[in-house]
């Protein structure tokens, strides 16, 4: 048998990075998201001052004010070192929340696309998750271990679990009719290995999609929690939290409130528009 | 796109709820009060809200009132008193014009079934025990009510200004069964219950026949037609309401805005300068690093109290420089110069003299256990602002105080638990004795004694204080309650709120009174211009 080879002239894929960076909002999108990363990271070393120590002869000073930019909060401490360990804060309990929501919903529903007979059991409890919202979670569990980061991160990851369940499934799904699993099947390679070898990998664009629009609404919802008092409790500087604490003073003190608020949309915007950047990348059929 | 506008609209959301303020300027009929929150029913027996109080104050009377003094003991239902020689028997003189809401005469019957469900333990009232020790409480004749104790009880006239002790009507309470209070109520106050909507608005109607107010109000009717207390729990909402005449008077005031709103011409503002509402810290004494009394002094001593208080009530508190307020009957200037002032270097010092020593994280140790303890409050703008001040202080001189605040729907629970070291509260008060009796009797443990204090002594001078029968030997023993409190640092006090209320320009007559926290009291003076 002579081997033939076609020569067309197939051109080079372009990269993940290369196809987000080619839409300018997206642009604009990751290279703020990674400001804000990297904000959040060096907090300790950014930070002006001590974000726990106040001095109440500063309270609710207004932006501008000597040696406070963005002015003071009910405590008298920096905004600016506030915002950089809160959103250190509310990143990691963003990172937390999609990482084990994400991941022990990504096994259900890798679990469920492959072996049909727990396809049903599982789905349906996806369901019934799916059916309560995340912050009456978060109000039950805030109930039972009491308010603070731990409940919040459970709540959130416990309504992550569904979502990313039946994103998985439905990706595994397709996944699943490929010719590849049917040869590696008849390989007679295990389950577990034909998962993580075959099926696992070849899902990887999905949950990435998901994971980063995850991330964006994960933080709404944690700082809507910490608004609510279930989360980050003092002293910790948490942007819910900030601006539950400026909402008392909005007629006094609007900068208490309104620039965390502001940090809160920007963070969650770019996280957004990037999630939906990656999956026009990642989805080929929406490529031309 | 939507998401994004969805997320943004979310996220503004999240950032600043506005509240529904729907309404419009009433009738020149209808007063409109406003509130913070809803009380769960309205039997002055089942319930020790200050939001039932203040409904059922215009819908019922006691057998005496309370001056704006927070002193004097007035008429009520019944016109005068007689105490006997051995202070056991009260004997009340009922007045004779006074009816229910349905028309029927009370009569010294009515007023024994109603203190008598009072205190009767199937009731399971949570303050039966301001009844006083009750042996039997009889109808001499129609008008005439003789209150027996087991023992002399120098509080009970104030305790029977409370709205705890309201003369209720049999027939209505037999007939509604549990929904007494919920579905609707008969007393003898200004006001009729009309309708209740829960967490909206209570309406009430005028008493047709009613002229048996209180000598402390210059009109012994009631001289508006309706009220309806509506249930407006944003705070700027209330705000914006009371400026643009919305609505017409309310006593829950963000403290941020109480100097602004003295400016507001269209606002009036009165002042109760005797209210007796105290926050403060109580240390469970018998927890590990609380049992310390040094470290109980050093806290007192590293909290900065007037910058705190300047801090979180923008001076509509003073600061608590003592257990209790100055004005109140039986307060002990000695005690209240026994309680540590702010003395940061002073504080490390009782520290340093006690065995704290500063361990590597900044929190002091002592035979290998951190100066470190967990305090639970509710969820309140002001709690989480002056704990947060006060984590400041203390960590200041090494002294860690991790913080949680709960949601009041499951908060008073946890507060009725052993797993916390210490927790801040307010509480309304009438009296030193009956401040003390209630929170540092030993019989009041695990609640409202949740510092677990647990003293003889303090229980023999309490019970003194309650059941001598001068004064003079009253007053010696709950000044000697105080100071001995107040040299062993069960608490850290911390303010004494103000009470102002607020009224639009159409009303007139509002005077802030501020029994059991409720400011409007009978609101009996109360008149709308326009």
């Amino acid at each position: 048998m002579s081997a033939t080879t076609t020569d067309i002239a197939v051109p080079r894929r372009p990269g993940v990075l290369k196809l987000i960076l080619r839409d300018p909002g997206a642009a604009v999108a990751a290279a703020f998201a990674l400001a804000i990363v990297l904000a959040a990271v060096f907090a300790p070393w950014l930070a002006p001052t001590d974000p726990f120590d106040n001095d109440l002869s500063k309270a609710m000073q207004p932006p501008g004010s000597e040696g406070l930019p963005l002015g003071g909060d009910t405590q008298g401490r920096d905004m600016i070192t506030r915002l950089l360990f809160g959103l250190r804060v509310t990143l990691l309990m963003g990172v937390a929340a999609v990482a084990a929501g994400g991941s022990v919903g990504a096994m259900l529903g890798f679990v469920a696309a492959f072996y049909k007979r727990l396809d049903g059991i599982i789905m349906r409890l996806m369901d019934v998750l799916l059916s309560f919202p995340a912050i009456l979670f978060g109000l039950a569990i805030a109930a039972i271990f009491g308010p603070g980061l731990f409940s919040v991160v459970l709540a959130l990851s416990i309504a992550t679990v569904p979502l990313m369940a039946r994103i998985v499934r439905g990706a595994a799904l397709v996944v699943m009719q490929q010719d590849y699993i049917e040869a590696a099947r008849a390989q007679g390679m295990s389950d577990a290995r034909l998962i993580r070898r075959h099926l696992a990998p070849n899902c990887l664009s999905p949950i990435f999609v998901f994971a980063t629009l995850r991330f964006g609404q994960v933080i709404l919802l944690g700082s809507a929690l910490s608004f609510l008092g279930l989360g980050a409790q003092p002293p910790i500087a948490e942007l819910g939290a900030m601006a539950s604490e400026g909402r008392n003073f909005l007629f006094f003190a609007p900068h208490i409130a309104v620039i965390p608020s502001v940090v809160i949309f920007a963070v969650v915007l770019a996280f957004n528009v990037l999630g939906d950047a990656l999956r026009d990348a990642l989805d080929p059929r929406l490529r031309v | 796109m939507r998401k994004i506008l969805g997320s943004f609209l979310l996220a503004a959301a999240a950032a600043m709820p506005a509240g529904d303020a729907a309404a419009q300027s009433a009738p020149r009929d209808t007063l409109v009060v406003m509130r913070e929150i809803d009380a769960d029913r309205y039997d002055p027996h089942r319930s020790t809200a200050r939001g039932a109080g203040e409904i059922i104050y215009m819908m019922s009377d006691t057998l005496v009132s309370l001056d704006w003094d927070m002193r004097t003991v007035r008429p009520g239902l019944a016109e005068r008193w007689e105490v006997s020689p051995d202070g056991k028997t009260y004997t009340f003189h009922l007045r004779r014009d006074v009816t229910f809401c349905d028309g029927r005469p009370m009569t010294a019957d009515d007023v024994v079934y109603s203190i008598s469900r009072w205190v009767d333990p199937a009731t399971r009232s949570p303050v039966r025990w301001r009844a006083g020790p009750v042996k039997e409480i009889r109808a001499r004749d129609p008008h005439t009510v003789e209150y027996e104790l087991t023992e002399p009880y120098g509080e009970l006239l104030y305790q029977l200004t409370l709205f705890f002790a309201s003369v209720i009507d049999r027939n209505t309470v037999e007939r509604l069964g549990q929904n007494f209070g919920v579905q609707g109520f008969n007393g003898t106050g200004p006001y009729c219950w009309t309708s209740w909507t829960p967490r909206q608005e209570m309406v009430l109607t005028r008493h047709p026949t009613y002229s048996w107010g209180p000598p402390i109000y210059q009109n012994p009717r009631p001289q508006v037609e309706r009220v309806i207390w509506r249930v407006i729990p944003e705070a700027n909402t209330r705000l914006a309401a009371i400026q643009t005449g919305q609505a017409d008077v309310t006593q829950y005031i963000p403290h941020i805005a109480v100097q602004q709103l003295r400016n507001v011409p269209t606002v009036r503002m009165s002042q109760q300068p005797n209210y007796f509402w105290d926050h403060f810290m109580g240390f469970k004494v018998d927890k590990p690093v609380m049992n310390d009394p040094q470290v109980r002094r050093a806290i007192n001593l590293a909290v900065n109290r007037d910058a705190i208080v300047r801090a979180t009530w923008f001076g509509n508190a003073a600061p608590a420089d003592a257990y209790l307020n100055p004005n109140v009957t039986g307060f002990d200037a000695q005690a209240a110069e026994l309680v540590p002032q702010y003395n940061p270097d002073e504080a490390r010092r009782v520290l340093d003299a006690a065995g704290w020593t500063m361990g590597p994280d900044g929190v002091r140790v002592k035979n290998g256990e951190r100066a470190s303890f967990l305090v639970y409050g509710l969820q309140t703008a002001e709690a989480r602002r002056y704990l947060e001040a006060i984590q400041a202080d203390l960590r200041r001189v090494g002294i860690e105080m991790r913080v949680q605040l709960w949601d009041a729907t499951v908060g008073w629970g946890r507060l009725a638990t052993q797993e916390f070291d210490a927790f801040v509260m307010s509480y309304p008060y009438i009296s030193a004795t009956d401040g003390f009796s209630l929170y540092f009797d030993s019989a009041n443990r695990p609640t409202p004694n949740r510092m677990n204090w647990n003293d003889p002594r303090t229980d023999e001078l309490l019970r003194q204080a309650r059941t001598a029968l001068s004064e003079a030997d009253r007053l010696a023993a709950i000044a000697q309650a105080q100071r001995q409190i107040a040299e062993a640092n069960v608490w850290l006090p911390l303010a004494r709120e103000s009470l102002w209320v607020a009224s639009a320009q159409r009303v007139q007559g509002a005077r802030a009174h501020g029994i059991y926290g409720v400011a409007l009291y009978k609101g009996l003076d109360i008149r709308l211009t326009r």
